[in-house]
């Protein structure tokens, strides 16, 4: 019987977390997350003119009776919103001492079971050149051992193609919503218009980043032949401690342009090397962000 | 060169292999390594050479260069080569080194025994390097310390650790040792070199068979010399509580000595005397002391001389040992006589009716008695009732005549008697294993048993009748409680002497087989017998106990040993250090250079192309212009 991805310790630490978005979006009555938007809510937010077809238990008949013109009440509203979580599972992804796919999938299934005891609707969607078979559940933590065994079943294969996989994305998910990228993102291609894409078409982004210490810091000197774990493309080079604090530097401003698209669109991004724990990555980076609270 | 005995075929051949492996391991170190990686990007981001596809194998020949060159040093140093002509022909000496004791005695600020290292190590400065010599101890007997050694550290260490023992020496015998040691091992015999003070037996002092070659060595050494030869310890006859002690003092020197013997026992003062010596004479002072209890007893001489060692020895003497023995009897006045007689035997007399079973003593004696529970010691009973007697009664006669005593029993030895009617006896009938000592026509009247409690059965009153004026009555008491309590009666003697060879007097009825020889832990030290003397070595001080039968000698050998004459060094002999040879070319050794070049060799491969950061980052800094001109090529490339 395989390992289990969390322990119960930490899925009784999740239950204290909610998923926290900053974006107004619209949705169905039942969120948590207040919106700018009126509808059907329990908390006024203001009145205005009447028109023909508004709803007429929303009028104001006390206003009406003082002032003999018809006013309606606006809600606030509190919607429910749709959380997908998008789970890189290229070959890249299984690369380095410590697996980070094994890492991106315990962050998924953390940020799944956080979502589903605060009665979420939650999205498992893997991806690598395409979007794979997605796994929707919606509120109630009895929903989690199906998306535990939908993780677990996963396996690293194909080459990540951002901008394919964003396009698939949009098409298939018209509602805006909440959008977790769990991702080395390292592809080959630029990811920043992908991503790009992603923010234009409405959806709060919060990219997550993990990586090895190996993808940061390679620790080999010396004569090296590197193979791309996904395209298979071969080099050879000599490596001295000169390059790797190029390597490191290069890197370093590879995350650092993640970070710059996803606050630039409103969104958060959170780095998490695969050396720190599960749990201090989620109640440490993770919740420092404002992605989880 | 001699390096495990290989040509020099042999050691190219090792140096080879073992460069081969180097170059391997070097080849290994630094072969290209497979990784497979998340994304090439950042590799080809980061400012390294690619395309490596027609490098060179070797990419640091100076360091592989650098490691062979520093290996095979090192594998010369090994070698132990030598600059210089190897001359083999040269001679081969023994140095005979005096440690006897008198090479402990004082001479100026130190003691003889360091002029003579002093002297030794002069000797060898003296010889050619290339000649080998062998360092023989000599005191008593003849130790070799080295093999011929050509090492002068070794035998400067060997010279150094010889010290002055306690011993005589054995002059003759030394210089037999190395003439034989030169005739068996050497290649080309040198000198025999004698280095001491010389100080001998009388019957050395004179000795001119001597080798050919010997050179003599002496060191100056004072004469005069006043010392302890002997103490002799040995309970009195007449009084057993009083130890007479005999003291033997010897002046070794040319002349006349006077010196004041003192005697202490346990730090009490026991006695003193004033001796006058002629020069070689020896006096002996008898001195008495009364003392039961144990103690030290210490000889000291009140004299200043060269040799202080000789002037004081202490013997460790036992407690009197008294066994004690019980009478129980009606009639006490008729045995007193037979067991107060002896001084060694503490008597009580109680009446039968005061017998406890569980009394203290050694011996109980139970005169026409014989209690419910026999005593738990040695018992003698006489004349036993029938109905308690230990050993049964076969008759009880009156007027019988004692004629036979068994002289061959321990019981018995030395006993007879003629005309003896006994008023009234009991005949014993003894059982397997009992010892019959005397006997009448009607049977056995005095019988042992010889097992545990030991028991003896007299079956008349010894103070009664006829027996009452016999010779045998008394000697016949003190052989039983003699075979019961064997230590109370046993002889000791002490004496404090010299180690070396010891020659005890061994008594006409003592067999050898029942002599043992003992040390200070209990263990056996050989030793012969012959016609009358007893002869046994200790070459260090301590102390040996002789048994024989009932006699107990205790040698506490802590004196030295000190020759009475010194030698007389015949004219003809060699004397003094010689010239030291003029330009002795002796070839030196290169291997710690070596060593050193090797090392240094291997510590500037590892700063400059090791991969240790610390020092890579302090040679960087050393050989960066040639570094950025390697990158620039690099880049180029």
């Amino acid at each position: 019987m395989p390992e289990p991805l969390l322990d119960n310790r930490i899925l009784e630490r999740l239950e204290r977390l909610t998923i926290q978005w900053q974006n107004s979006l619209p949705g169905l009555v039942g969120g948590h997350n207040t919106s700018r938007f009126a509808g059907g809510g329990q908390e006024f937010l203001d009145h205005r003119q009447f028109h023909h077809g508004d709803d007429l238990r929303a009028v104001n008949w006390r206003a009406f009776l003082r002032l003999d013109r018809l006013f309606l009440k606006m809600f606030q509203l509190e919607p429910r919103i749709p959380v997908r979580i998008l789970v890189d599972v290229s070959k890249s992804m299984e690369t380095g001492a410590s697996s980070k796919f094994d890492y991106a999938r315990k962050l998924a299934a953390a940020l799944c079971y956080v979502g589903l005891v605060r009665l979420d609707s939650i999205c498992l969607q893997p991806f690598s050149g395409k979007l794979h078979d997605a796994f929707i559940a919606s509120g109630g933590r009895h929903r989690f051992q199906p998306a535990m065994n939908f993780l677990g079943a996963l396996q690293p294969s194909g080459q990540t193609n951002f901008l394919e996989c964003s396009r698939q994305f949009c098409s298939k998910y018209p509602q805006r919503g909440l959008a977790l990228v769990i991702s080395d993102f390292l592809d080959d291609r630029d990811c920043e218009k992908p991503i790009q894409y992603l923010a234009d078409f409405g959806h709060e982004l919060i990219l997550m980043q993990v990586w090895a210490d190996e993808d940061r810091e390679p620790p080999w000197e010396g004569e090296l032949e590197l193979e791309d774990a996904e395209t298979g493309q071969k080099v050879e080079l000599a490596f001295d401690r000169d390059a790797r604090a190029q390597y490191t530097a290069a890197f370093d401003a590879h995350a650092a342009h993640i970070r710059n698209v996803a606050e630039r669109n409103t969104g958060r991004y959170v780095g998490m090397p695969t050396s720190a724990p599960i749990e201090q990555a989620i109640f440490g980076p993770l919740v420092k962000s404002g992605a989880v609270a | 060169m001699n390096f495990l005995n290989l040509g020099l075929g042999e050691l190219l051949g090792l140096v080879g292999a073992i460069s081969a492996g180097v170059v391997a391991l070097y080849l290994l170190d630094r072969s290209k390594r497979n990784q497979i990686v998340a994304t090439l990007r950042f590799w080809t981001a980061a400012d390294v050479r690619t395309e490596l596809k027609h490098r060179r194998r070797i990419q640091q020949p100076w360091s592989l260069l650098l490691q062979l060159i520093s290996l095979a040093l090192l594998l010369t140093a090994i070698a132990g080569p030598q600059l210089g002509i190897f001359d083999a022909t040269g001679s081969d000496h023994v140095i005979v080194l005096d440690t006897s004791a008198w090479m402990g005695s004082r001479s100026g600020q130190g003691i003889l025994m360091d002029q003579a290292k002093t002297n030794a190590r002069a000797y060898l400065r003296s010889i050619p390097r290339r000649d080998r010599v062998m360092l023989v101890r000599a005191d008593a007997l003849a130790t070799p310390a080295t093999a011929f050694e050509s090492s002068r550290g070794v035998l400067d260490s060997a010279i150094q650790q010889s010290q002055a023992g306690a011993s005589a020496l054995n002059l003759s015998q030394a210089l037999e040792f190395a003439e034989r040691a030169q005739k068996l091992q050497s290649q080309r015999a040198g000198e025999i070199v004698f280095i001491g003070a010389g100080r001998v037996t009388e019957e050395e002092a004179a000795l001119s068979a001597l080798p050919a070659n010997l050179r003599v060595i002496s060191t100056n050494s004072t004469l005069e010399n006043v010392g302890l030869r002997k103490i002799g310890l040995r309970r009195s006859p007449s009084a057993p509580d009083t130890w007479e002690v005999f003291v033997a003092v010897r002046n070794y020197g040319v002349r006349p000595q006077s010196v004041d013997l003192g005697l202490q026992f346990s730090k009490s003062p026991a006695g003193s005397r004033r001796l006058t010596l002629q020069p070689g004479a020896e006096e002996q002072a008898t001195f008495s002391y009364v003392a039961k209890s144990g103690g030290f007893l210490e000889a000291r001489l009140n004299v200043r001389d060269a040799f202080p060692q000789d002037d004081r020895a202490v013997v460790e003497l036992p407690a009197e040992a008294s066994s004690r023995v019980v009478v129980y009897s009606d009639e006490p006045q008729l045995l007193r006589p037979l067991f107060l007689a002896n001084p060694q035997v503490d008597a009580v007399f109680e009446s039968p009716a005061k017998f406890d079973p569980a009394v203290k003593a050694d011996v109980v004696v139970l005169d026409h008695f014989a209690p419910p529970t026999a005593p738990r010691t040695a018992t003698i009973y006489i004349q036993p009732p029938a109905s308690g007697s230990p050993i049964p009664v076969r008759s009880t006669k009156t007027g019988v005549r004692l004629d036979t005593w068994h002289p061959e029993t321990t019981l018995g030895a030395g006993l007879r008697t003629r005309d003896v009617t006994l008023e009234s006896a009991e005949m014993f009938s003894p059982g397997a294993g009992d010892i019959v000592v005397a006997e009448t026509t009607e049977g056995p009247v005095i019988v042992a048993h010889g097992s545990e409690p030991k028991q003896v059965l007299i079956g008349f009153h010894p103070g009664r009748g006829s027996m009452k004026y016999e010779l045998a009555t008394p000697l016949l008491i003190a052989n039983i409680l003699r075979w019961m309590v064997p230590g109370a009666f046993r002889r000791w003697e002490f004496q404090a002497g010299t180690v070396g060879t010891v020659n005890v007097p061994v008594e006409a009825s003592s067999k050898p087989g029942d002599i043992k020889v003992l040390d200070e832990a209990n263990r056996g030290l050989p030793f012969t017998v012959d016609d009358k003397d007893l002869r046994f070595f200790s070459g260090a001080p301590g102390t040996v106990r002789v048994q024989m039968g009932d006699r107990e000698m205790v040698y506490s050998l802590t004196l030295p040993d000190v020759g009475e004459a010194v030698w007389r060094v015949p004219a003809t002999v060699h004397k003094g250090v010689p010239r030291a040879v003029l330009g002795d070319a002796a070839p030196r050794d290169l291997w710690p250079w070596l060593a050193l070049l090797g090392g240094l060799g291997l510590l500037a491969d590892w700063l400059l192309y090791g991969r240790s950061r610390a020092f890579r980052l302090r040679a960087a800094g050393a050989i960066a212009p040639q570094w950025k001109r390697m990158t620039q090529w690099r880049k180029a490339s």
